[in-house]
């Protein structure tokens, strides 16, 4: 295997002017600025071989975004040294982006008021295609993303998962050897976000693009990525499997139940506002209230979901339950609250 | 070297052609609103004419230089605003995060910022530089044209919209610092078109070297103009000092296009 993106101690820190309030503090700003330094990437290192899909994780401000601008060379290092297909990209950002594809799932790239096909045919006189490479790659992916349908409508008339489609192919009529999608599915439908999911693994297999994603959706994750990196305040908290990171922290699961109305209004709260439920069994604990709902977090390895459901039936008149699988921003938050940080490098 | 300036020349013919194909979608909107910058440059320019009742001489001008001279001036500006338009709108480039897009492409970054935009709607400051033009013809019967005339206007036309171009680089580049000081390049962009709409004589030495080897747009139009009609030029330049006026305007664009890449390289390490 070859290795596609090599980061080595990676830092980026921000110099940001801090405003003053007010007239005369704006004026103050300008002529005497308080400068508060921010480290945006915190000495973060990085391998990644040809063909591997990762997913890069983090809640927002966390430094993903800057670490990909780096990697793309759009913008300069403090300290670290990078080389993304070979090439550094600070030095050689043009002939770089020749190899890079990118779609940030907010913006487009398309020309919003012409037909999808005119924006594909532009594309090509931006990223040099030869015109025979173009056909070949504009048939297998309006093949593949079932373009033709809506080829020739106007991009502002596209349907959100329609556009996303669109935005891949415009992507990748280059045939980049990286791929960075930015929350590819935001806003998608369940089936629109399956069939993006879909193409994805099939590009994965068959192109060998290598495709690195951030996203805020655990699926896109589980179904695409083998391989995950958390990172939060710039530092990389994780990198490994998304099973291994379930069964270390993810552990503790949620059982919301709604009361019946009655039975809400005999409970009694304490000073916290959290109602009291005698007996709960070892390892539930009640995290929140709101009216008649109630969220239980509960350890599967303690009880079973099934038990607790029958638990609490027992004792009392439930009008619903549901389950909520914790979060990603949870784990996240987890894992840095808890001080664990993985990464070994 | 050659081979990379005609992809660049012609990838831009294909940006503007998007662009102009974008905005036909809208015929009425884009009919109405030339019509409307028409009819209000147009009005600004009978109101100027109007000035000539109570003053039929200014300074050695009449009504019919003025009209020449500040129809050449909207030529280079209408140009330059309708080509600039993706320079003129930078700050928005800049905070819908757009410029990491431009980054992101294998193409020369001016080429991709002024191929963002072509304002079609603003041909009508260009129709009514035609106009202009025209009237000024009808109240100068006795004006002899020759080849060197011709090329003097053309060359100026061109120079002033160049320069025009520059003065919003400029501007361009103080948005890579801060986006809420775009105002401070524009007193310069329509202050000088609209100084320039009136002879230079009335203007100090100090406000003439300004705008002659500062910020050159007098080679765009003011010197041309002086040419055409036979006067003589500011500072007592030699006549053949007009042809010189893609030098001006080529030197500005440099020392602007320098700025701007000390701009590029600032957002590249600061990122905002």
């Amino acid at each position: 295997m070859t290795a596609m993106i090599e980061v080595d101690s990676l830092n980026k820190t921000f110099r940001i002017a801090k405003r003053r309030a007010g007239m005369l503090g704006g004026l103050r700003s300008v002529v005497n600025p308080e400068i508060r330094t921010v480290q945006a990437v915190d000495d973060l290192s990085l391998h990644v071989d040809q063909g591997e899909m990762i997913g890069l994780v983090g809640p927002n401000g966390a430094g993903k975004s800057t670490t990909m601008k780096m990697l793309a060379g759009i913008l300069v290092p403090t300290s670290g040294t990078i080389r993304v297909a070979g090439l550094v990209p600070t030095l050689q950002r043009r002939q770089l982006a020749a190899h890079i594809g990118a779609v940030f799932g907010q913006r487009t790239q398309l020309w919003w008021d012409l037909p999808l096909i005119d924006s594909l045919h532009l594309l090509r006189h931006l990223y040099r295609v030869s015109q025979e490479r173009h056909r070949h790659n504009l048939q297998r992916l309006s093949q593949l993303l079932d373009l033709d349908e809506f080829l020739d409508t106007p991009v502002r008339q596209l349907s959100l998962g329609q556009r996303m489609r669109g935005d891949l192919a415009a992507a990748l009529l280059h045939d980049p050897k990286l791929l960075y999608l930015d929350e590819p599915t935001i806003g998608l439908d369940v089936v629109a976000k399956a069939r993006i999911r879909e193409f994805l693994l099939a590009l994965n297999a068959e192109q060998g693009t290598t495709v690195l994603l951030t996203t805020h959706d655990m699926d896109d994750i589980e179904t695409l990525c083998p391989r995950m990196i958390i990172i939060d305040h710039g530092r990389k908290l994780y990198d490994g499997t998304v099973s291994s990171i379930r069964e270390q922290f993810g552990s503790e699961r949620t059982l919301m139940v709604v009361l019946n109305d009655a039975e809400h209004a005999e409970l009694t709260y304490d000073a916290k506002g959290l109602p009291h439920l005698h007996d709960l069994p070892t390892g539930v604990h009640v995290v929140k209230a709101e009216g008649p709902r109630l969220w239980l977090s509960f350890k599967e390895s303690a009880l079973l979901s099934y038990e607790l459901v029958a638990w609490l039936g027992a004792r009392y008149r439930l009008r619903d339950v549901a389950f909520q699988e914790p979060e990603i921003e949870d784990t996240i938050r987890r894992i840095y609250e808890e001080g664990l940080l993985l990464s070994e490098r | 070297m050659f081979n990379s300036f005609a992809h660049d020349l012609s990838l831009y013919g294909r940006l503007i052609l998007m662009q102009i194909r974008a905005q036909a979608q809208y015929k009425l909107n884009l009919t109405l609103d030339i019509f409307c910058s028409f009819t209000v440059t147009v009005l600004e320019f009978i109101a100027m004419l109007l000035f000539f009742i109570a003053f039929p001489n200014v300074l050695g001008w009449n009504i019919g230089e003025v009209a020449l001279l500040t129809s050449i001036i909207s030529l280079c500006f209408g140009l330059a605003e309708m080509a600039g338009a993706g320079v003129e709108n930078f700050a928005e480039t800049i905070s819908h995060g757009e410029f990491d897009r431009v980054l992101l492409r294998p193409v020369n970054v001016v080429i991709q910022v002024i191929g963002s935009d072509f304002r079609l709607r603003r041909m009508g400051r260009i129709l009514q530089g035609l106009l202009g033009f025209g009237v000024a013809l009808y109240l100068l019967p006795g004006l002899q044209w020759t080849i060197g005339k011709f090329l003097a206007l053309a060359l100026g036309i061109a120079s002033g919209m160049l320069i025009f171009i520059a003065i919003l680089f400029l501007g361009a580049t103080i948005c890579f610092w801060t986006i809420e000081a775009t105002e401070l390049i524009n007193s310069l962009y329509y202050g000088a078109r609209t100084m320039l709409g009136y002879p230079m004589t009335i203007y100090n030495r100090g406000l003439q070297g300004l705008f002659l080897f500062v910020v050159p747009v007098a080679f765009g139009s003011y010197l041309p103009t002086c040419y055409i009609l036979g006067k003589t030029l500011p500072f007592d330049l030699p006549q053949g000092v007009v042809f010189a006026s893609p030098f001006a305007a080529c030197a500005f664009a440099l020392i602007a296009g320098l700025i701007w890449s000390f701009g590029v390289r600032h957002y590249q390490s600061s990122g905002s």
